[in-house]
C-alpha cells in the first residue's frame, strides 16, 4: 500500500460574485498516493483550475479538508503553508511563469533560497537539475533570451531543485509546439519513472492525458470519473 | 529566506526598474540637500555670530538718548542725542546723565561719544566719512577696537586720529600710513594708529570732534559708553542704570527717553532670530522631504502592482509572507539611503559653492558648516523615510493571495 500524499475530503470551493455564491467545486473528494502520476482533465469551467489551486495548496477550501503530508492546510499559519508548500510541492506553469529579470540559474537557484539552503550546496543542486533538464549550457539567460521549451525546461529544473515529493503541472504543454510538448511530456515520464516524482496534470487535452496513469475527470465541481 | 538574500533581490529589483528608481531617488535627494545646505548655513551663521560675540566685548554698554518703542530687530541702538520724541521736545544725553551714572558703583569706565559726517582728504582726494569723537583719557581702555599699527590716543593728545584700517589702506588712491596728515573739514589731523580690521571709522579726541562738527554742542553727547565691573552681574547692572537715569531724567517707564544696549545682548538677540530662521527654512526643506517620500511610496506601489504576478510566482514557490515584505521594504530603504548619500554629497557642494556665492557677507563669515551629526541626522532620515513610505506597499505585497497574484497579468 502506497502512502496518501494529499488526501482531499469532500471539498468545496464557493467564489462569491457579488451577491452571488458560485460554487466552483462541489464535494470533491481523491487521493494523491506516492508516485501517483494523476491527470485532472475536463473542459473549461469545469473547475479543474480550481481544483489545481487546491491541490497545490495556493488556496484554501470553503468547505471540506484537505491534508498534506498530514497537515490539514486549513489549520496551518500562511507562512507555514508556503514553507510546506517550498518544500513538498513543485509548480510548471502552462506560461513558465520565470522570473524575466533573474537567469535561468538565477530561476532555479531561487526556491533554495527561498527555504535557506547554504550558497554552496544551493548552486550544486541549481546546477546538477538543469543539467537533468539538460540545459546546463545556458545557465546564464535570461528567459527572454529561451525558446519555449527551453524555458519550459528550467521552469521543470526550478520546480524539481527543492526535490519535492508532488510536481504539480498546469498544462505543461500548453503553450509549447508538438514536438517540444512530446520532449517535455518525456521528461516528466523520466522524472516519475526514474525518480520517483509523485506527479499532477492539470490538462484539457486528452492525448496529453493518455501519458498519465490514472485519470480524475471534473464536470460541473465534479468528479465523474476516477479509475484510481 | 536569509537577510542577505532578501537584500540581493531588493537590489536586483531596483537594478532592474532603473528609471523609476532614480526618478524616485531624486526626489529623496532634493529633500535631504536642502535640509542638509540649510542646516550648513545654520550652522555657520551660528558660528560665525559665536566668534564676533566673543570680540564684543559683553562687558560694554552704550547708553543713548531716544527710544524706539517697537524695540527692532537688529536694534543697535543708534539714536543719535538730538532725536526727538512723539512730543516735540527734544531729548539729549547730557552731563547731569554722566554724573548720575559716575555714582554707580557697579560701572568700571565712563566714554563718551559724538558722531557726525565730515569731509576728509588726503593728497587731493577726498570723501565724506563718519566721525567719532572719544573721550580719549579712557577710550582705549574700554573699545574692542585693536591697534594695527601706532598707538591708541592719549590723554595729551589733540590734532590726531586714528583710522580703520580699510580707510587707511584703500580708501584713497594711496594708503595713509602713520604720522601722516589727513584734512578734516579743513584741518590737518596727524594720524598715530591704524585699526585692525575692515573699517573707515575716524576716531579723535572728544574735544577736537565739538570744534570739527559744527552742530554739536559741548556738553551733549551723541552715547555714552560704559564698561560694568562684573560681567555675570550684567542684568542687574541695566537695571540700575535704568532707574538711576529715569529718576535723573523724571521720565517713567512708559516714557524713557533713552536706550541702554549690549552688544551681547543684541548677538544673542540676533543669534536667537536666526535660529528661528533655520527652523523655519528647515520646515521648507522638510516638505520637500515629505514629498520625496511621498514618491518612493507611490513607487513602491507601482512596483507592487506591477510586480503582481511574480510576487505570486515567488510564494508558489515557497516564499513566506515575511520574505516578500522583507524584499520590497528593502527595495525602499536601498532608494532612501541611496537617494539620503546623494543628497548628502549634493547638499555639501551646494553648501559650499553657497558660502563662495554669498561672498563677505556680516553672518555669513563663518562660511558654511556640513558637521557629521547633519550628515547622519539626514542619512537616517532618508532611511526612516524609505521604511515609511515602503511600509504600506510592501505590506499589500506580502498579503497578496498567491491564486489571485498568479491569476494577474
Amino acid at each position: 500500500m502506497k502512502p496518501v500524499l494529499l488526501d482531499l475530503e469532500n471539498v468545496w470551493k464557493i467564489y462569491q460574485m457579488g451577491e452571488v455564491e458560485v460554487p466552483a467545486l462541489k464535494g470533491v473528494s481523491v487521493q494523491i498516493k506516492k508516485g501517483d502520476f494523476v491527470a485532472i482533465i475536463g473542459s473549461s469551467g469545469s473547475g479543474k483550475s480550481t481544483l489545481l489551486n487546491l491541490v497545490g495548496c495556493l488556496d484554501i477550501p470553503t468547505k471540506g479538508k484537505i491534508v498534506l503530508k498530514n497537515n490539514d492546510i486549513s489549520k496551518l499559519s500562511e507562512s507555514d503553508l508556503a514553507s510546506l508548500r517550498g518544500k513538498t510541492i513543485g509548480f510548471i506553469f502552462q506560461q513558465y511563469n520565470l522570473l524575466p529579470n533573474m537567469t535561468a540559474f538565477q530561476n532555479v537557484l531561487l526556491p533554495l533560497e527561498l527555504q535557506e539552503m547554504s550558497d554552496h550546496d544551493a548552486r550544486k543542486q541549481a546546477e546538477k537539475v538543469l543539467k537533468l533538464v539538460g540545459l546546463d549550457t545556458h545557465m546564464r539567460h535570461l528567459p527572454s533570451q529561451l525558446s519555449g521549451g527551453q524555458q519550459q525546461r528550467v521552469s521543470i529544473a526550478r520546480c524539481l531543485a527543492a526535490n519535492p515529493e508532488i510536481i504539480l503541472a498546469d498544462e505543461p504543454t500548453g503553450a509549447l509546439d508538438s514536438i517540444t510538448g512530446k520532449e517535455v511530456m518525456e521528461l516528466l515520464e523520466k522524472l516519475w519513472k526514474e525518480e520517483g516524482k509523485t506527479i499532477i496534470m492539470v490538462t484539457h487535452d486528452l492525448h496529453l492525458a493518455s501519458y498519465a496513469y490514472d485519470k480524475i475527470e471534473l464536470k460541473d465541481g465534479k468528479v465523474v470519473e476516477n479509475n484510481k | 529566506m536569509k537577510f542577505r538574500k532578501c537584500f540581493k533581490h531588493a537590489l536586483n529589483m531596483v537594478l532592474h526598474s532603473k528609471l523609476r528608481s532614480w526618478l524616485t531617488i531624486i526626489g529623496i535627494i532634493i529633500g535631504v540637500a536642502a535640509v542638509i545646505a540649510i542646516v550648513s548655513i545654520g550652522e555657520g551663521m551660528q558660528q560665525s555670530i559665536e566668534q564676533q560675540m566673543g570680540s564684543l566685548g559683553g562687558d560694554i554698554l552704550t547708553i543713548s538718548a531716544g527710544y524706539s518703542r517697537g524695540g527692532s530687530m537688529f536694534g543697535r541702538g543708534r539714536m543719535r542725542g538730538g532725536s526727538t520724541q512723539a512730543t516735540g521736545k527734544e531729548v539729549i544725553m547730557g552731563r547731569a546723565d554722566l554724573q548720575a551714572l559716575k555714582g554707580l558703583a557697579d560701572i568700571a569706565l565712563i566714554d563718551i561719544n559724538i558722531r557726525g559726517q565730515v569731509d576728509i582728504s588726503y593728497q587731493g582726494k577726498s570723501g565724506s566719512l563718519s566721525l567719532t569723537g572719544v573721550d580719549q583719557k579712557v577710550w582705549a581702555d574700554i573699545t574692542t577696537e585693536e591697534i594695527k599699527e601706532g598707538r591708541m590716543l592719549g590723554s595729551a593728545d589733540q590734532n590726531v586720529v586714528i583710522i580703520g584700517g580699510t580707510l587707511a589702506d584703500s580708501f584713497f588712491s594711496k594708503p595713509v600710513g602713520i604720522n601722516k596728515m589727513l584734512t578734516i573739514q579743513n584741518k590737518a589731523f596727524r594720524v598715530v594708529g591704524i585699526l585692525d580690521g575692515n573699517s573707515r571709522n575716524i576716531y579723535m579726541p572728544l574735544q577736537m570732534a565739538y570744534q570739527i562738527l559744527e552742530n554739536k554742542q559741548n556738553g551733549i553727547y551723541d552715547s555714552i559708553i560704559v564698561k560694568v565691573k562684573d560681567e555675570e552681574r550684567l542684568d542687574n547692572t541695566i537695571a540700575k542704570i535704568e532707574s538711576k537715569l529715569m529718576l535723573v531724567r523724571h521720565v517713567t517707564e512708559k516714557k524713557k527717553d533713552f536706550t541702554i544696549s549690549s552688544s551681547k545682548k543684541i548677538m544673542e538677540t540676533r543669534s536667537e532670530m536666526m535660529g528661528s530662521i533655520n527652523a523655519f527654512l528647515l520646515a521648507i526643506a522638510a516638505v520637500s522631504l515629505i514629498v520625496g517620500a511621498v514618491g518612493i511610496a507611490n513607487t513602491m506601489f507601482t512596483s507592487v502592482l506591477e510586480k503582481t504576478k511574480e510576487i505570486g510566482i515567488m510564494k508558489a514557490i515557497g516564499a513566506r509572507n515575511k520574505d516578500i515584505l522583507t524584499i520590497f521594504l528593502m527595495n525602499s530603504i536601498i532608494i532612501g539611503l541611496v537617494g539620503g548619500l546623494l543628497g548628502v554629497l549634493l547638499g555639501t557642494i551646494l553648501s559650499e559653492s553657497m558660502a563662495a556665492l554669498i561672498g563677505d557677507v556680516r553672518f555669513m563669515r563663518g562660511g558654511t558648516i556640513v558637521t557629521l551629526n547633519s550628515v547622519l541626522m539626514a542619512l537616517s532620515v532618508s532611511v526612516t523615510v524609505g521604511i515609511l513610505a515602503g511600509f504600506i506597499p510592501a505590506r499589500k505585497a506580502s498579503k497578496l493571495k498567491p491564486v489571485d497574484a498568479l491569476r494577474h497579468d
